[in-house]
């Protein structure tokens, strides 16, 4: 692809997150929500194959549905109401409609389907973008609205966060676990976002840098699914000791970063009176810590058989930049201590 | 609910459920997305009825996106008329296990 056009789609998924972010009204957030739909379509469709074009026609329909549906509810709310400001929304069906539209944007359980056949089709590049920048101007919008039934956004939260777990155990492609483990943290969020916001945001950012630092790493590595990851010793021994405790912190377990978030989740849960809902959610997380370690005792936990040829690759250099991957892995795996100084800056 | 409000509704309405269920053909789907033009109807009608000035562009603005993902919707088409040398949707299955 053409640089220049390169840096034009990548400037239009930048104006399209921004123009959300800025807007008030209904019309420039859905205007917001197209370009970053229209800016993204010409990468995934770059390569002319036909699993890259598959996964590009299932994310325009996908997401066309659903700026569709946002659109419709916002007319709805303007004609019942009057209203096209994002903040005052107050008529349940319009509320309803809009959170319905947001999740199938984003991908959530039970309209979670396209997102790992999309994410399938990709490279890892374009995945990584997918599954972070793409899912940001959607949140922000999530986030604003008010809830006014809170049993939907707990049953969104519970179906994805049970559904990511459980339709992940049959995967051996990684696009695919990623995709799983994208729907059940996006139910961690989902399950909190009306109780605590600055809570939800806070668990989306570390998603974000766990799961980039996964995809890096796979990218770095060129591995796809689970067989290639045994041989990834080879290439980079240091990363790969370093990729189960990235696994392991996407898991959630505590002495690192990712499980920051499952924690004040929990404690927010408990004390707003919800111990089954909070008990359901933490039985869960052991369903991904499952495909997480099927991982990580693929990549690292077992001796691949060696031969002399076998262990030269690593002392190739790879002409990669590796600064981006190095941030997130330190930011993925040492953040814990950290936590007061970054709840105090995200929480008012 | 006035009149115009229950007609657009269930126009928009009826063009989800050609989405959702008529799934033969992917031009047929393409088709069924042009249930934004109810909200343009939507649109213009709203700002007739409240003869508001400001926002007589908003129609005009929808119809500019809609163009825009009807013409990326026909790219696909091609797109995958090319690669799969079919458009009926029941041929997208590479990705799916």
């Amino acid at each position: 692809m053409s640089p220049f056009i390169l840096s034009i789609l990548l400037l239009g998924l930048g104006l399209g997150t921004t123009i959300t972010f800025a807007s008030s009204h209904w019309l420039l957030a859905w205007m917001g929500l197209e370009n970053n739909t229209l800016a993204i379509i010409p990468l995934m469709a770059q390569h002319h194959h036909p699993r890259a074009a598959e996964a590009t026609t299932k994310y325009f329909l996908t997401q066309a549905t659903a700026a569709a549906m946002l659109l419709f509810a916002t007319t709805s709310n303007a004609w019942l109401s009057g209203q096209w400001h994002i903040l005052q929304m107050n008529h349940p069906l319009p509320t309803t409609l809009i959170t319905l539209a947001l999740a199938l944007k984003i991908g959530l359980a039970p309209m979670h389907a396209w997102l790992p056949e999309v994410l399938q089709g990709l490279n890892l590049t374009t995945g990584l973008i997918l599954s972070t920048w793409q899912k940001l101007a959607p949140f922000a919008l999530l986030l604003q609205v008010q809830q006014t039934n809170p049993a939907l956004t707990i049953m969104l939260g519970i179906t994805s966060m049970l559904i990511g777990g459980w339709a992940g155990l049959n995967q051996t492609q990684l696009r695919k676990i990623l995709a799983y483990s994208s729907i059940a943290h996006l139910g961690w969020m989902l399950i909190v976002i009306q109780f605590s916001p600055s809570l939800a945001l806070l668990t989306l950012l570390l998603y974000f840098i766990m799961t980039s630092s996964a995809f890096l790493s796979f990218k770095l590595n060129n591995t796809t699914n689970i067989n290639s990851l045994a041989t990834s010793w080879a290439k980079m021994p240091t990363l790969t000791s370093l990729a189960p405790l990235i696994l392991l912190s996407l898991a959630g377990l505590p002495p690192l970063t990712g499980f920051m978030p499952k924690w004040l989740i929990i404690q927010e849960l408990t004390k707003q009176g919800l111990a089954p809902t909070a008990t359901l959610a933490a039985l869960s997380a052991l369903l991904s810590l499952y495909f997480y370690l099927r991982l990580a005792y693929a990549m690292t936990l077992t001796i691949s058989p060696n031969n002399l040829t076998g262990t030269t690759p690593w002392r190739l250099p790879s002409n990669q930049l590796t600064l981006p991957l190095a941030a997130s892995v330190t930011a993925t795996n040492f953040l814990l201590p950290l936590s007061p100084p970054i709840l105090s800056l995200l929480t008012p | 609910m006035t009149p115009a409000h229950f007609t657009f509704s269930s126009a928009f309405a009826l063009g989800l459920m050609g989405l959702a269920f008529h799934r033969t053909h992917l031009l047929s789907a393409l088709l069924s997305l042009e249930m934004m033009l109810t909200l343009f109807i939507a649109l213009s009608l709203w700002t007739l009825q409240l003869n508001s000035t400001s926002f007589s562009t908003s129609p005009m603005l929808l119809l500019a996106f809609s163009a825009c993902e009807a013409s990326t919707g026909l790219a696909l088409l091609v797109a995958t008329a090319r690669t799969h040398g079919t458009d009926r949707l029941q041929s997208l299955n590479l990705l799916q296990c």
